[in-house]
């Protein structure tokens, strides 16, 4: 639907155009996979445009706080330019100025664009190993506690009730 | 005297853990700030709400220049992992109108740890229904550690994290069947117990952990290609897949 593919440009901010810097950059590659990871197929490369994070700052991991605001889709096709702050990621310093024209990036051009390019491929090689199950002293639990009678039960109500 | 400020709270259908290493009683109203943002979103953006903005949106009852900023960014996100699975992850699923909660999720608990660090926290972790966002460290020096749930046994862990301001989320259907389902097909999502995901900040985390989880078996390539995720997966064979920058602690 219209509106479901117009509102993409409205958050691709700076900090999600710097890894499209990253994988243009990068020379096509393929992707190795280690030979015993039989059941992943198409392991070929199928990636990857970028996610539009409305929260990242490259390296930071730090979120923008949900009141900051976000230049909305204009709703007319008016060419409009906008430069994005300079960013520190690991390579230098990235600013890039985008066009939008209507709902569309009609442009995106570096003002900076670090010397040297990254060398991360897309799809490291995965690791195979056997599934383990143990305890252990933690912080909190990552795992789907989707509800309250889950939670009772689970070490995250533990690791809460038992405070620091 | 930095005594920490510990709260838990049931918002937006699960429970939700602060735990602020650095707090004291001057942090609390920013704790209290960041609950009130996670009930804001849960009026505003659930799909079982008649009149929330989401289910207005759902009903095109929306103007396209009247949505909010936040309604915005998260049909953004949603569009984009949509494209990106092949349409494995949707959040327009046949007589469900349009739920964006796959999304709305990781990106709103994201926003209320970054409404804290804001607010001057610096050593904190926020656990939304086993979705974790790490600040800092939780000891000078000492990184949080986040286990994995294993995905057969509640009361055990299949992997350790150690993370310095990263997010971790998992996706699974041992706790609510399967509820995940496959937009190619209409059917539940098949091949994986559990997908988890590191990432820099919770709302690429928990969304490629559930789009990865909805493509299935293939997903685990797809979630290891993503910039910046680190990814432990397990297969229905109970393969552990993962990829070799993933902060296993020791």
């Amino acid at each position: 639907m219209k509106i479901h593919r117009a509102i993409p440009i409205a958050v691709l901010s700076v900090a999600g155009l710097v890894p499209l810097w990253q994988y243009e950059a990068r020379p096509a590659s393929t992707t190795e996979v280690a030979a015993d990871v039989g059941v992943v197929p198409e392991a070929q490369t199928r990636t990857t445009s970028e996610p539009p994070t409305t929260s990242a700052q490259p390296g930071t991991g730090y979120g923008t706080p949900p009141t900051t605001t976000t230049s909305k889709a204009p709703a007319t096709a008016a060419a409009k330019t906008v430069n994005g702050p300079v960013v520190d990621t690991p390579h230098g310093d990235v600013q890039v100025q985008v066009t939008f024209t209507g709902d569309k990036i009609t442009g995106v051009k570096f003002l900076k664009a670090p010397n040297t390019g990254p060398t991360k491929s897309a799809v490291p090689t995965l690791v195979q190993e056997t599934l383990k199950a143990g305890s252990a002293k933690v912080d909190s639990v990552s795992g789907a506690t989707q509800t309250s009678e889950a939670y009772v039960q689970s070490l995250q109500a533990a690791i809460d009730a038992k405070g620091n | 005297m930095l005594t920490g400020v510990r709260r838990v709270e049931q918002v937006m259908g699960f429970p939700v853990s602060v735990d602020l290493r650095d707090g004291d009683d001057e942090s609390v109203p920013a704790v209290d700030r960041a609950f009130a943002w996670l009930r804001e979103v849960d009026l505003r953006f659930s799909p079982f709400i008649e009149d929330s903005e989401v289910s207005r949106f759902g009903r095109a009852e929306l103007d396209p220049a009247d949505l909010s900023d936040d309604l915005s960014q998260v049909i953004g996100l949603c569009d984009f992992y949509e494209e990106s699975t092949g349409g494995a992850f949707t959040s327009w699923l046949p007589g469900r109108g349009f739920d964006p909660c796959a999304i709305v999720k990781g990106w709103a608990v994201q926003g209320a740890a970054a409404m804290l660090h804001d607010a001057g926290a610096r050593r904190f972790c926020v656990n939304a229904g086993g979705d974790v966002v790490t600040f800092g460290e939780s000891e000078p020096g000492v990184p949080w550690r986040v286990g994995v749930r294993h995905p057969e046994h509640s009361d055990q862990l299949c992997v350790v994290l150690s993370l310095r301001d990263g997010a971790v989320a998992t996706s699974a259907s041992y706790e609510r069947g399967d509820h995940i389902l496959d937009g190619r097909t209409g059917e539940p999502a098949r091949g994986l117990l559990s997908i988890t995901v590191v990432a820099g900040d919770l709302t690429t985390a928990d969304a490629a952990a559930t789009a990865a989880y909805a493509m299935g078996v293939e997903g685990i390539a797809w979630a290891a290609a993503q910039p910046g995720c680190e990814v432990f997966a397990v297969d229905s064979e109970r393969r552990v897949f993962r990829t070799p920058g993933l902060p296993v602690a020791s």
